[in-house]
C-alpha cells in the first residue's frame, strides 16, 4: 500500500472516524483504526463494536460550483486529494497516527506499508515508521444492500433522534428500552422511545420507501452519537438495514450501529384514545412555570409538581415540599375542554417533553388523575409525548 | 490439541459427546468444562467457537487457517467473547460488560460465543447475574464456561449447563513424555506430580527459584525433624522471603504435600510412589522415623487447610506461622 494525501482532508476524516473508537475495548484490533487504500480513494474505519464509522476520502473530488462549470476547462473544477500508488490496507493504532497526521509539518502526506506490516508516514522532512496490525484480523462489516433502503435529510433525521431519544430508559434492567424502536409501515416512518414512565413518539411521511420494517431497536447511545457526528445540512442520508445492523450513509460517511436483540413492548395500546379533559397552554410559559416550581421540588427523588385547573381559564402549578416551603403559580391557558382536573407528575418529565416540542402551542390530554397523558403540538404535527402521573395522597 | 481427532486421543469421552453433539447439530446453549489444569479446556472451547464460525470446515474439523479462526486464535473476533479474571477474581464491570453484549446484536453474524475462563472465581453476585441469560438464551447464542474447581460453582449455575468432565491425564504418560524431552526420571515423577503442562515443567526445571524452593521444603522438613523450635524462625528467616507471591505460596505448599506424602509412604511401605524424596534418602528415613502416621495424616490434612486459607486470602505469613505450629509434633 502507498499513497499521498492531503493532510487536512486526512485529519477531518480521522476526526469523525475516531469518535467510534473506544480506548477500553476488549478486542484488541479495535484499538486501531483501518486505512483501505483503493482506486477510487481512501477509506477509513473505525468501530467500538456497538458502532462503527467509516470515512471516505475520494481520491479526486468534482466540484459542483456553477462558474466554473460553464467554463469548459475540465481541470479547474476538479480536485485531487490523494493519489494512490499502490492499493492495499492496514490497521494503524488510534493513539499514536491521528496525533502523528496533526502534528505533521507539510500539506501533504505519504503513507507507505512495506511486507511486515510496518508503515513509513512521510511528511517533508519528518519521517514516522509505524507497526500496523493485519488488517485481515479486523471485523468483516457487513455488505451494504442499497437496494432495501430509504432516504432521509440530515436536517429530518437529527431532529427525529432528539425528539425521542431522550426518553430512552437509562437503567439496565430492561436493555431493550435502552434503545429507540423504529418502525417503517405504509411509508410512515415511526421512532419511538420509553423507559415505562413516559414515552416519546414521533411519526413522519416517507416518500418511496423501497422497504417496510416492522420493528427494530437501535441503542440510545449510538443515536446520540449519530447527532452529534451529523452536521445541520439538508442532505439526503440514506438508511438500510442487515440482519443485525442499521447503516446510516451521508456521501462520504458510513455510520454503522449495532441492534438490540428482543422484543420491543407494545405501545400503541398506552395511548389514551379519548380524553376528559384537554387543555391549550403556550409552550414556552408552562416550561418556565414547571421549571420555577421544580426548584423546590428538586431535592424530592420525583421532583413531583401538582397541577390544578381553575374556572377562569387558568390553572395553577404548585409544589410542596414539606421540608422546604412550597410554590404556586398561576397560568393562561388558551382554552379548556372537559372536567376539572387535579393531577401530580415528575417535573423532570414534564419538562423534558415540552423541551422536545418545538411548537408555540401544545395540548394536552388528561383521563382522569391516574392515567396517563399526552402531549401533542396544537397543529397537529405527528409528535406525541406521552407521561404516568404520580399517585400522591 | 488443536483438532478434534487430538481430543480424542486425549479426552476420549469428552471429545466424542462434544463433537456427537456438533454432528448432529445439537451444540448446547452452556457448557460447563471442568478439568486440571493442562487438560485442555481452552483448546476444546476455542474448537467449538471455531466449528461455529469456521467458513472452510472440513467435515467437524475447522480450518486453523481461514480469517474466523485465525481471528478466532488472536483474540479479535468481534462475537466471541473471552472473559479472562482480572486479578484475582471475575469483576463486576466484566459481568456488566458482558450483559451489555447479551442484548446486543452479533457484529457480523447473529451467532455469539461466550468463553468464561476460571467461572470458579466468578463472585456469587457476578454469577447471579449470568444466570439470566443462562436460563433464557436468545438464539444461536453458546456460553462456555471453564473451571478447575467444579465444586465452587454454585449449582444455579451447574445445573443449566451441559457438563463435561475432562479425565486427569495420565502420569506415567506425562513422565515419558517429559523424558524424552531429556528431562532425568526424579525430576519427571516430581513434574508430572504438579503440573500438566510440557512447558510449565521445563520452564520449571530450569528455573533457579524453583530448584532453590524444592531445596526450602527439605531444609524445613530437616528442621521439622531435628530442631522443631527452630522451624518459626526458619519461616521468617528464609520461606517468607523467597514465597512471595501468593501463586508461588501454593506452588510452595503443593511441594511440601508431596513430601509429606511421601514420608507416609515410606511408612506404609509403598516406596515405588514416591515423588519428592528418593527411597534411600537420610532425611527420609529420619522423617518417618520421628513422626507416627497419625501425625503425618494430621500434618497433611494442615497442608491442606493451609492451602485453603490462602485462597480465601488470609494473610500468607500467618497461614505459614500456625502452619508450622501444627506441623510439629
Amino acid at each position: 500500500m502507498k499513497f499521498i494525501i492531503n493532510r487536512q482532508k486526512l485529519i477531518s476524516g480521522l476526526q469523525d472516524v475516531m469518535k467510534a473508537i473506544s480506548s477500553r475495548t476488549v478486542v484488541p484490533i479495535l484499538t486501531g483504526v483501518k486505512l483501505e487504500a483503493a482506486k477510487e480513494g481512501i477509506t477509513l474505519t473505525g468501530s467500538d463494536s456497538d458502532i462503527t464509522i467509516k470515512y471516505f476520502i475520494p481520491a479526486v473530488e468534482e466540484f459542483v460550483d456553477k462558474k466554473t462549470d460553464e467554463a469548459d476547462e475540465e481541470m479547474d473544477n476538479k480536485k485531487i486529494n490523494a493519489e494512490i500508488i499502490q492499493e492495499g490496507s492496514i490497521v494503524l493504532h488510534a493513539k499514536y497516527f491521528p496525533d502523528i497526521i496533526r502534528k505533521l509539518p507539510e500539506e501533504t502526506v505519504e503513507i507507505e506499508m512495506d511486507p511486515q506490516l510496518k508503515v513509513a508516514i512521510r511528511s517533508g522532512k519528518a519521517l514516522f515508521h509505524l507497526n500496523g496490525q493485519d488488517p485481515d484480523e479486523y471485523p468483516l462489516l457487513p455488505e451494504l444492500q442499497t437496494e432495501d433502503s430509504f432516504e432521509l435529510s440530515t436536517n429530518t433525521l437529527k431532529a427525529l433522534i432528539k425528539q425521542t431519544v431522550f426518553a430512552v430508559a437509562t437503567m439496565e434492567s430492561r436493555p431493550i428500552l435502552t434503545g429507540v424502536q423504529i418502525k417503517l409501515l405504509d411509508n410512515k416512518l415511526t421512532f419511538s422511545a420509553t423507559d415505562s414512565h413516559r414515552l416519546a413518539m414521533q411519526e413522519i411521511p416517507v416518500d418511496d420507501a423501497q422497504t417496510e420494517i416492522t420493528s427494530l431497536v437501535i441503542p440510545g447511545k449510538s443515536l446520540n452519537e449519530l447527532n452529534k457526528i451529523l452536521t445541520d445540512n439538508d442532505e439526503k442520508i440514506e438508511i438500510s438495514v442487515t440482519n443485525n445492523q442499521i447503516l446510516f450513509r451521508t456521501e462520504n460517511l458510513y455510520f454503522l450501529s449495532r441492534l438490540l436483540d428482543g422484543k420491543y413492548p407494545e405501545t400503541s395500546r398506552l395511548i389514551p384514545e379519548e380524553s376528559k379533559t384537554a387543555l391549550q397552554i403556550k409552550t414556552k410559559e408552562l416550561l418556565h412555570t414547571i421549571d420555577r416550581a421544580s426548584l423546590l421540588a428538586k431535592d424530592d427523588h420525583n421532583n413531583v409538581v401538582r397541577l390544578t385547573t381553575n374556572d377562569n381559564n387558568s390553572a395553577e402549578i404548585s409544589s410542596n415540599s414539606p421540608e422546604v416551603g412550597t410554590v404556586t403559580e398561576e397560568i393562561g391557558i388558551q382554552s379548556m375542554e372537559g372536567e376539572d382536573l387535579k393531577i401530580s407528575f415528575s417535573s423532570k418529565y414534564m419538562m423534558d417533553a415540552l423541551k422536545a416540542i418545538d411548537f408555540d402551542e401544545v395540548k394536552i390530554e388528561f383521563t382522569g388523575a391516574m392515567r396517563p397523558f399526552i402531549i401533542r403540538p396544537v397543529n397537529g404535527a405527528e409528535i406525541l409525548q406521552l407521561i404516568l402521573p404520580i399517585r400522591t395522597y | 490439541m488443536k483438532t478434534w481427532s487430538e481430543v480424542a486421543e486425549v479426552q476420549p469421552l469428552a471429545g466424542r459427546i462434544i463433537t456427537n453433539s456438533i454432528k448432529k447439530g445439537r451444540v448446547s446453549h452452556a457448557y460447563l468444562i471442568q478439568g486440571e489444569r493442562g487438560t485442555g479446556k481452552e483448546a476444546i472451547a476455542s474448537l467449538i467457537a471455531k466449528g461455529l464460525f469456521c467458513t472452510d470446515k472440513d467435515g467437524l474439523e475447522p480450518c486453523h487457517t481461514c480469517q474466523m479462526c485465525k481471528r478466532i486464535d488472536s483474540g479479535n473476533h468481534p462475537d466471541v467473547h473471552w472473559i479472562v479474571p482480572d486479578g484475582q477474581s471475575i469483576k463486576i464491570e466484566q459481568i456488566k460488560n458482558l450483559q451489555k453484549e447479551f442484548t446486543y446484536s452479533g457484529l457480523e453474524s447473529n451467532k455469539k460465543v461466550y468463553i468464561i475462563k476460571a467461572a470458579d472465581t466468578l463472585t456469587l453476585n457476578a454469577a447471579n447475574r449470568i444466570l439470566k441469560f443462562l436460563e433464557e438464551p436468545s438464539r444461536q447464542t453458546t456460553a462456555i464456561m471453564l473451571t478447575e474447581n467444579s465444586s465452587a460453582i454454585i449449582p444455579t449455575i451447574r445445573s443449566r449447563c451441559q457438563v463435561i468432565d475432562l479425565q486427569p491425564l495420565n502420569p506415567k504418560k506425562f513422565q515419558k513424555k517429559l523424558m524424552d524431552e531429556g528431562m532425568p526420571e526424579q525430576h519427571a515423577v516430581l513434574m508430572s506430580a504438579l503440573t500438566n503442562s510440557i512447558d510449565e515443567a521445563v520452564a520449571w526445571k530450569s528455573d533457579d527459584w524453583f530448584a532453590s524452593a524444592l531445596k526450602l521444603v527439605v531444609q524445613l522438613i530437616e528442621k521439622l525433624v531435628n530442631y522443631p523450635e527452630d522451624a518459626y524462625l526458619f519461616i521468617h528467616s528464609s520461606w517468607m522471603p523467597h514465597f512471595k507471591e501468593r501463586s508461588e505460596q501454593e506452588q510452595g505448599l503443593d511441594v511440601m504435600l508431596l513430601a509429606w506424602k511421601d514420608i507416609l509412604y515410606y511408612h506404609i511401605g509403598n516406596e515405588e510412589q514416591l515423588v519428592f524424596f528418593r527411597a534411600n534418602s537420610d532425611l527420609l528415613q529420619r522423617a518417618a522415623l520421628s513422626f507416627s502416621q497419625e501425625s503425618i495424616i494430621d500434618n497433611l490434612q494442615a497442608i491442606l487447610q493451609a492451602k485453603r486459607k490462602l485462597k480465601q486470602n488470609v494473610h500468607p505469613t500467618l497461614v505459614m506461622e500456625q502452619l508450622t505450629l501444627q506441623l510439629k509434633r
